[in-house]
């Protein structure tokens, strides 16, 4: 092991990379850390953040939704992924593309389709109204649930896609022998399949997560102005605002969160995955 | 006017640059010879500035003009960015802007010996001692669904009727058309305008009481009109008259109204930038803007109040409707704390 710490040649390749990477990502990352701690009122820019009771309530807001975001998508996704890996040919390539293919659909166009499907004559009122659900139609536009829903259908590719990627590495064998020592299907279930897809399902997670702990866009279309998240304080600070300093204070904190979750989940996902 | 909507787009940036690299870079005979004016303006003025503005100024004054589409707050950045040495000429923003920009000393004053037609305006036209002048004046009212609603809402008050719980929308605080809802507000708790203006607490109050019908706030204008057109929400209030109305010229299902307490004007102001190049042509191009032959034919196209003296009230507007003018420095002293408050208060 000693040897791989050489300076290898090779890692020169990265060089253009991390270069690129320094100037249009490290450098301005830096300025508004610097900017977030500088200003007015130095380290007190964050204590002032952290006191005022309204900065709990946005921080929830980003927590929460991005949290129901990603368990709705694990919902969704995993069963989507499991059957991707296991079927061939066609269909495979047939779901691939279901799943891919929305992705080049802009977030706006999303927006305005789900602003259809979710409104009080919309689809989704009709049917639980028809099955008897509800009493009488209800409208999700502009709900917490109609942007878990909207945001949800945005990102589930992103929790797919690891999953499948590690899926389609696991031996279906083994679950197979675990068949013949007398495992149920559910017991196999938990037991095999799942703890062996937990790196992608932990990779899929800090994807989801972070991206919906960040979206801008599809919280003011789908919810509008009345459910602040960080990333929208963010933005109104810096456009409408003007106030740079709680502008940077908000981003740096969204940063560390999302860092945060990316961070605990790849330490986490390789120490599983050395196990798996 | 409608500074969210657009967005600025590469070919803006890149006319802009090439404008200010020819400007630069070109030999100063070759800037006699095709004198060039670059206008910032929002996205949603690009129809009418290139249709019926540009050709005419063009004509009279033998040069070219390149008008950049954006945000008021973008033309701002791009006017601080350039300090000393502006490539822009002349700015239309809102008036909160502007006041940024007077506060920022980046606008150059207008005077009746440099644009003749400052006189013409209707009182209150002209702000900041010449600092800038509205050259219309888009109005707000109430913008309902025909198709929802029997009769035409009459009043601020239908807002709050309990009656339409979940169809109202109000754009928000963020947008220069959602402040009078705020005043609006107040003028229903009581009070007069100036004084509700200046204490927003019973506006606020007021308010609040509007949450169970809200549908929703908007940030995003086409949005609101969807869910307008489609039946989803009753009502759209502060509406703005230049784009509710042109709307409804389109065929859409919707109209507006002048409520009984009066309708608020929205401020589109014009300032020339100091330090302009073609200074001269600049403070033509606003005395063009303010003048009674170009207002006379923006005002119908965009369902606008001309400023100037000489041109009638539009269509849609009856002579005894108050049109209230609203405080904007007190706005853009206010405005963060009010955003503040609005945001803990009208929160779902």
């Amino acid at each position: 092991m000693s040897t791989a710490r050489r300076f290898d040649p090779i890692l020169l390749l990265a060089a253009p990379a991390v270069a690129y990477l320094t100037v249009v990502y490290g450098l301005p990352l830096l300025f508004l850390l610097g900017r977030s701690l500088l200003g007015a009122g130095g380290v007190s820019a964050f204590a002032g953040f952290f006191a005022d009771p309204f900065s709990w309530t946005v921080l929830g807001n980003t927590v929460r939704s991005a949290a129901l975001v990603t368990l709705v998508c694990l919902v969704i996704g995993y069963p989507t992924a499991l059957v991707l890996a296991r079927a061939g040919g066609f269909v495979q390539a047939a779901i691939l593309v279901a799943i891919i293919l929305p992705l080049s659909v802009g977030v706006v166009v999303k927006a305005f389709a789900w602003q259809i499907v979710l409104r009080r004559d919309g689809v989704v009122s009709q049917i639980f109204t028809g099955l008897g659900i509800w009493d009488e139609p209800q409208r999700l536009l502009f709900t917490e649930t109609g942007l878990v829903i909207g945001a949800a259908n945005i990102f589930v590719p992103f929790m797919i896609l690891p999953i499948y990627s590690v899926l389609k590495l696991v031996d279906p064998r083994l679950g197979e022998a675990a068949a013949t020592l007398g495992a149920s299907p559910v017991y196999r279930f938990f037991k095999v399949a799942i703890p062996l897809s937990l790196p992608g399902i932990i990779t899929g997670i800090a994807f989801v997560f972070s991206m919906a702990a960040s979206m801008y866009v599809i919280p003011s279309l789908v919810i509008g102005d009345r459910f602040q998240t960080l990333a929208t304080l963010t933005g109104r600070s810096f456009l409408f605002m003007r106030n740079e300093q709680l502008g940077s204070t908000t981003a740096v904190v969204l940063l560390a969160l999302t860092i945060g979750i990316v961070v605990a989940s790849s330490r986490l996902s390789r120490r599983l995955g050395g196990a798996a | 006017m409608d500074v969210l909507s657009a967005r600025p787009t590469r070919r803006s940036l890149l006319s802009g640059a090439a404008g200010a690299v020819s400007l630069i870079a070109a030999p100063s005979i070759l800037r006699a010879q095709t004198k060039e004016l670059v206008v910032g303006g929002a996205a949603g003025h690009k129809p009418w500035v290139e249709q019926v503005v540009v050709p005419a100024f063009e004509k009279k004054y033998n040069c070219k003009v390149l008008f950049e589409g954006t945000r008021s707050l973008v033309n701002l950045e791009k006017m601080q960015k350039n300090k000393g040495k502006q490539y822009m000429s002349v700015v239309q923003m809102d008036d909160p802007v502007m006041i940024l920009a007077v506060k920022e000393d980046l606008l150059d004053p207008l005077t009746p010996g440099k644009a003749p037609n400052l006189s013409q305006l209707v009182p209150g036209s002209s702000h900041m001692e010449g600092m800038w002048a509205n050259y219309l004046q888009p109005w707000l009212g109430v913008a309902y669904s025909k198709g929802a609603m029997k009769t035409p809402p009459s009043s601020w008050a239908d807002l709050f009727d309990a009656k339409y719980k979940g169809r109202i929308i109000i754009p928000s605080l963020q947008n220069t058309e959602g402040l009078p809802v705020l005043f609006a507000a107040g003028m229903l708790a009581g009070g007069t305008l100036e004084a509700i203006q200046k204490d927003t607490d019973a506006g606020f109050k007021k308010l609040v009481s509007l949450k169970p019908n809200l549908l929703t706030i908007y940030t995003q204008q086409p949005q609101a009109y969807n869910l307008l057109e489609q039946g989803e929400a009753y009502m759209i209030g502060p509406a703005m008259s230049s784009y509710a109305l042109e709307r409804k010229a389109a065929g859409a299902p919707i109209d507006l109204v002048a409520p009984k307490e009066g309708v608020f004007a929205m401020p589109s102001g014009i300032a020339v930038i100091k330090g302009a190049p073609q200074a001269e042509l600049a403070f033509a191009y606003v005395n063009e803007l303010l003048g009674a032959e170009l207002q006379e034919k923006l005002a119908g196209p965009t369902f606008s109040l001309a400023t100037n003296k000489a041109v009638p009230r539009p269509a849609g507007l009856s002579a005894d409707v108050t049109i209230h003018q609203i405080d904007w420095a007190n706005v853009a002293a206010q405005r963060n704390d009010w955003i503040k408050r609005w945001d803990r208060e009208m929160a779902i």
